[in-house]
């Protein structure tokens, strides 16, 4: 992924704090709401998902995919993102 | 297979293990995920079982074919009156035992250990006793001698596209020739006027 979208990078930027889950790259209205419904209505739920899973990409994309049906495209999104802030901050 | 959901957190790490599958602890929000990887891996493992059973049929296959391109060496040999007593009394054997399945295992042995270098030879005799003299072996052989005979023979005959070539530059030629005459024969007509 060469290019990322501006909600990549404000989200990237500074620790997530209380964030809601739609304020990850690749999740918008209708992945939000849906997870939401699943329980996971913070953005630091959706970060604990993923590093149970040993933020592994494979594992990561397919319960994305399960939970809340996001394609390809927000999948990446959404991994992106996480992996990145953790990089900076974990 | 019992239902995943039965099983406990240990097994279900266990089975990951089994397949391979990356996998981190089973966690609430993780199992459903770890459940549908594991059923997809044991639907695949049935899938992967069935295709290695083709493979040994197309093996049998490749080995008839192989059976078959030793054979014709053997049969030209007895028109060419090779002085040979060994190699003739062969051909006997194999004609006599066309339909039997049990002398082709056993004469492949033989067939392999003195034919390698004798058969290409053979190959180019065929052609030189024409492959009209030989129409029971080539359909009998299968498709890989009827191959050979063919190009053989092409190489004799001229190609088609050639034949082709020739007639339309010959055709163009009589035709300029004729384009030629009829200039001429206008002439006289003209200085008779």
């Amino acid at each position: 992924m060469s290019s990322t979208s501006q909600k990549h990078k404000e989200f990237v930027a500074e620790p997530m704090g209380e964030k809601p889950v739609n304020a990850l790259a690749g999740i918008g209205e209708v992945l939000g709401k849906r997870l939401e419904e699943k329980g996971f209505d913070k953005a630091y739920v959706v970060l604990g998902q993923f590093l149970v899973l040993k933020k592994d990409e494979e594992l990561f994309r397919d319960w994305l995919k399960d939970t809340c049906g996001a394609n390809v495209k927000q999948q990446g999104d959404c991994y992106g993102c996480l992996r990145e802030w953790c990089d900076s901050f974990l | 297979m019992a239902t995943l959901r039965s099983k406990s957190d240990q097994e279900i790490r266990e089975l990951l293990d089994e397949y391979e599958i990356k996998h981190g602890p089973i966690v609430d929000t993780t199992r459903p995920l770890y459940e549908k990887k594991l059923k997809e891996a044991m639907a695949k493992d049935k899938k992967v079982t069935k295709p290695s059973s083709d493979k040994t049929f197309y093996r049998e296959e490749q080995e008839e074919v192989t059976y078959v391109t030793y054979r014709t060496p053997v049969i030209s040999e007895v028109p060419s009156g090779d002085g040979k007593p060994y190699m003739r009394s062969r051909p006997e054997y194999s004609e006599r035992d066309f339909v039997d399945d049990k002398l082709y295992s056993r004469s492949r042995p033989e067939y392999s250990s003195g034919r390698q270098y004798v058969d290409e030879p053979h190959v180019y005799n065929t052609p030189s006793y024409s492959s009209y003299s030989k129409p029971m072996p080539v359909v009998k052989a299968g498709g890989v001698v009827v191959k050979e005979e063919i190009t053989e023979s092409s190489g004799k005959l001229v190609p088609l596209w050639i034949q082709l070539l020739v007639f339309l530059i010959v055709a163009g030629f009589l035709y300029f020739i004729f384009i030629n005459m009829e200039s001429v024969e206008s002439n006289p007509f003209n200085r008779i006027q």
